[in-house]
């Protein structure tokens, strides 16, 4: 058995980095994390409780493929909690495949740093156990090794999905801004549209008024003498 | 993220969009009312099930749940 554990400190608050969590998968850094789906989901008592099946392709060095057998994508069975009103969330994760020779128990827990609570704390532990196979010593090393490589690109994942969701929401606000700015354009223009329309109208009505005026105006002057026809 | 079931894609799609919005908004927010997802889950969850029979996950072996039990610390079975 083999035991690793490392912590990072987000500078997020906590409900950026539970959000970040959920979006983790697909990431550039993690490439090897194919789907993520949920298998269960409920609330219980104000907590999410969550049952995820992570598959993956995991590159095994071929003489650990002939030992522990092949496949090609694995499975891990992810069981979350998410408690807002203690702003904890824990992510416990069993590899499914290999389970009868190697079982990698990796728990993250996301809570507000001690020291800052604008900032995000993980704890990350790994526990390696390889049963049953010769070079067991070799193989739990080899795999804490590699899960210590993953710790740092899942860190770096988790900045990359920050980062994304910051844009989004910068995204979003530009769009509302813009929205605004078009909506005000528009009623500027169809009110200049509609004064103009007005001026012409009143425009015409005085015209035609006037016409109509001049008209009756026209009508009712006797014709002049010299118009008059001659008799 | 893509599901396990290639054909279940866009409804894990549709239900991840609604997911992240309830867990943003709501939940994190105080409301624990779970009700806003529940039809997209429900369809989604029916796929994923299918695709896991078809492709030999054994849903038994991903119930048990180790969590807080003896058999969290013990080792795997050989």
């Amino acid at each position: 058995m083999k035991i690793w554990t490392s912590e990072h400190i987000f500078n997020h608050p906590w409900e950026t980095v539970t959000q970040a969590a959920w979006r983790k998968y697909p990431n550039p850094m993690n490439p090897a994390v194919i789907g993520t789906d949920v298998i269960d989901r409920k609330v219980v008592n104000g907590v999410l409780h969550t049952h995820r099946l992570v598959s993956s392709k995991w590159g095994f060095p071929k003489w650990a493929q002939a030992l522990i057998g092949h496949a090609s994508v694995c499975y891990a069975s992810e069981r979350s909690e998410v408690d807002p009103t203690n702003r904890q969330m824990v992510l416990k994760t069993r590899n499914l495949t290999f389970c009868n020779y190697i079982a990698v128990d990796e728990t993250l827990r996301y809570m507000p740093d001690p020291r800052d609570a604008g900032k995000t704390l993980l704890t990350q532990e790994a526990v390696v156990t390889v049963q049953g196979v010769p070079l067991t010593h070799y193989m739990e090393d080899l795999l804490t090794s590699k899960i210590s490589f993953n710790a740092g690109k899942g860190r770096q994942a988790m900045e990359w999905v920050i980062g994304k969701i910051e844009l989004e929401v910068k995204d979003l606000a530009n769009t509302a801004v813009k929205s605004t700015d078009e909506l005000l354009f528009q009623t500027r223009r169809q009110l200049d549209d509609l004064t103009s329309k007005t001026r012409k109208s009143m425009d015409d009505l005085q015209h035609a008024a006037k016409k109509s005026f001049d008209e009756i105006h026209n009508l009712t002057t006797p014709p002049s003498s010299q118009s008059m026809p001659k008799l | 993220m893509n599901s396990i079931g290639e054909t279940c894609n866009e409804l894990k799609k549709q239900y991840d969009s609604c997911f992240h919005v309830w867990f943003s908004e709501k939940f994190l927010k105080g409301d624990t009312n779970d009700s806003m997802c529940a039809p997209m889950f429900k369809v989604y969850q029916q796929c994923v099930k299918k695709a896991m029979k078809e492709q030999h996950i054994e849903p038994k072996d991903i119930e048990i749940n180790h969590l807080g039990t003896e058999e969290e610390k013990t080792p795997p079975r050989s």
